[in-house]
């Protein structure tokens, strides 16, 4: 029977499993995994395929002293952990409502938080550019209840993934597991519900071409 | 923009990938010989004791099944042997790392650690000349998180996955390794195999839906 919330194979999923998916995607899709358990089966079905080759893998021979410098690099390591979580320690205060964020977009924001501060739009929006290696731009932003980011546009497309709470704009209402996928010729201005803080990741490609798997990113995740 | 990011993929790596998967796919049929259900459950336990205990001997065992073949994958993708051994050494210490997040009711070591060198694959990518903050610090971690209302069975949809791949035919096992293991792309897939993107597509499709429980039972 078909299901039409089953989302349709693409390579998305393979690009994902692989690794082959550029960092701004993954993320976008993981997180919208945690939030929408039918992307999470599908991402789960395609990491369960990679570790059934990787034990079916041949086996290529090791260097003689491999397994002893694997011992070495972990002694280091232990060594010096103690030193990273006085560093975790420090940048660890008032980030509660980070933590609740899912994973894995919360660990990206952490690691941002640690060198990077929010850029305040106005009173009750912010947003945090986050480090993702990636000719996309990341941001994370965060709307205060019943406040309006600042009318926008862009050369590219936007995708806004509604990640906590929710918002309105023109062309409706988006809630936890949603994503808003705006062209070029959309001007786009969301007001936060007025019920509680929105989270919203949105990843924009400004005048950079895609092809081919974001078709599919855009069929998958689009509603 | 390339949205398909591999390391240092240049059309090299490609190439390579295209002679790899033709070298060894038309000559040599393609089987799964995966891990028993016993080998699976010993190398979880490896893990549990890496992070309860720091069982060094537990490393090394998870060491001596995984690094052979994780070196092997990555040259299959196209990496120099030293190149290959590097990023094993990295992923094998964010195995030691990690230890404490493995859940064995998640997923099998093998796809833990598969997503480890993925992941390690695209850090390498996007290394970062900063002091880093480890987001896996006990000190960061939160109180767990809420579920969405359906509760995946993670493991249950790997037992599936495992049962079923074993069923496949091979035409269709070479193209899902391509695609998830090797990351080619439906188009790369159809240059490699010479096959029409059209077969390429309906193959694919058709094997990953054939990878849930009961597939029989449904036709």
């Amino acid at each position: 029977m078909l299901d039409n919330r089953r989302p349709a194979f693409g390579e998305i999923y393979s690009a994902y499993a692989a690794g082959c998916l550029d960092p701004a995607f993954m993320l976008l899709v993981e997180t919208q995994a945690a939030l929408r358990p039918e992307i999470a089966r599908a991402l789960a079905k395609g990491d369960a395929i990679t570790g059934v080759f990787l034990e079916t893998e041949d086996s290529a021979a090791l260097a003689d002293d491999a397994l002893s410098k694997a011992l070495d690099a972990i002694d280091d390591f232990e060594e010096t952990q103690s030193v990273q979580r006085a560093a975790a320690r420090r940048a660890g205060t008032a980030i509660d409502e980070l933590l609740a964020l899912p994973q894995p977009l919360r660990d990206t924001v952490l690691e941002t938080c640690a060198d990077r501060s929010w850029q305040k739009l106005t009173n009750g929006v912010q947003r945090l550019s986050l480090n993702i290696e990636s000719a996309a731009e990341v941001e994370l932003y965060r709307i205060e209840p019943d406040q309006t980011v600042p009318r926008h546009s862009h050369r590219g497309n936007e995708y806004t993934l509604v990640v906590a709470g929710g918002f309105s704009d023109k062309s409706g209402h988006f809630g936890p597991g949603d994503l808003a996928v705006n062209g070029p010729q959309h001007t786009h201005q969301p007001t936060g519900d007025s019920d509680g803080v929105c989270f919203a990741l949105a990843v924009r490609d400004d005048g950079l071409e895609f092809t081919g798997v974001l078709g599919a990113v855009q069929r998958i995740l689009g509603r | 923009m390339q949205l398909l990011s591999r390391e240092g993929c240049a059309d090299g790596v490609k190439c390579a990938l295209y002679e790899h998967a033709v070298s060894q796919d038309k000559k040599v049929s393609l089987q799964i010989s995966a891990s028993t259900r016993d080998d699976r459950a010993e190398l979880a336990d490896c893990v549990l004791r890496i992070a309860s205990e720091k069982c060094r001997s537990s490393f090394a065992h998870i060491f001596e099944y995984f690094a052979p073949r994780l070196k092997s994958y990555l040259m299959r993708l196209g990496s120099e042997p030293s190149q290959a051994e590097e990023t094993v050494q990295e992923v094998m210490l964010n195995v030691w790392r990690k230890a404490e997040q493995y859940d064995p009711k998640q997923a099998s070591v093998s796809t833990w650690i598969f997503r480890i060198a993925r992941n390690r694959h695209i850090d390498a990518h996007r290394r970062r000349d900063k002091p880093e903050l480890d987001p896996d610090d006990p000190m960061l971690q939160p109180t767990p998180e809420e579920q969405p209302d359906v509760q995946l069975d993670r493991l249950q949809i790997e037992e599936n996955v495992r049962k079923q791949l074993a069923k496949l035919p091979e035409e269709q096992l070479v193209l899902l390794r391509a695609a998830f293991y090797e990351g080619l792309s439906h188009s790369e897939i159809a240059k490699a195999y010479d096959l029409p993107l059209g077969t390429v597509k309906s193959r694919i499709r058709l094997a990953f839906q054939r990878l849930r429980p009961n597939f029989e039972s449904e036709h």
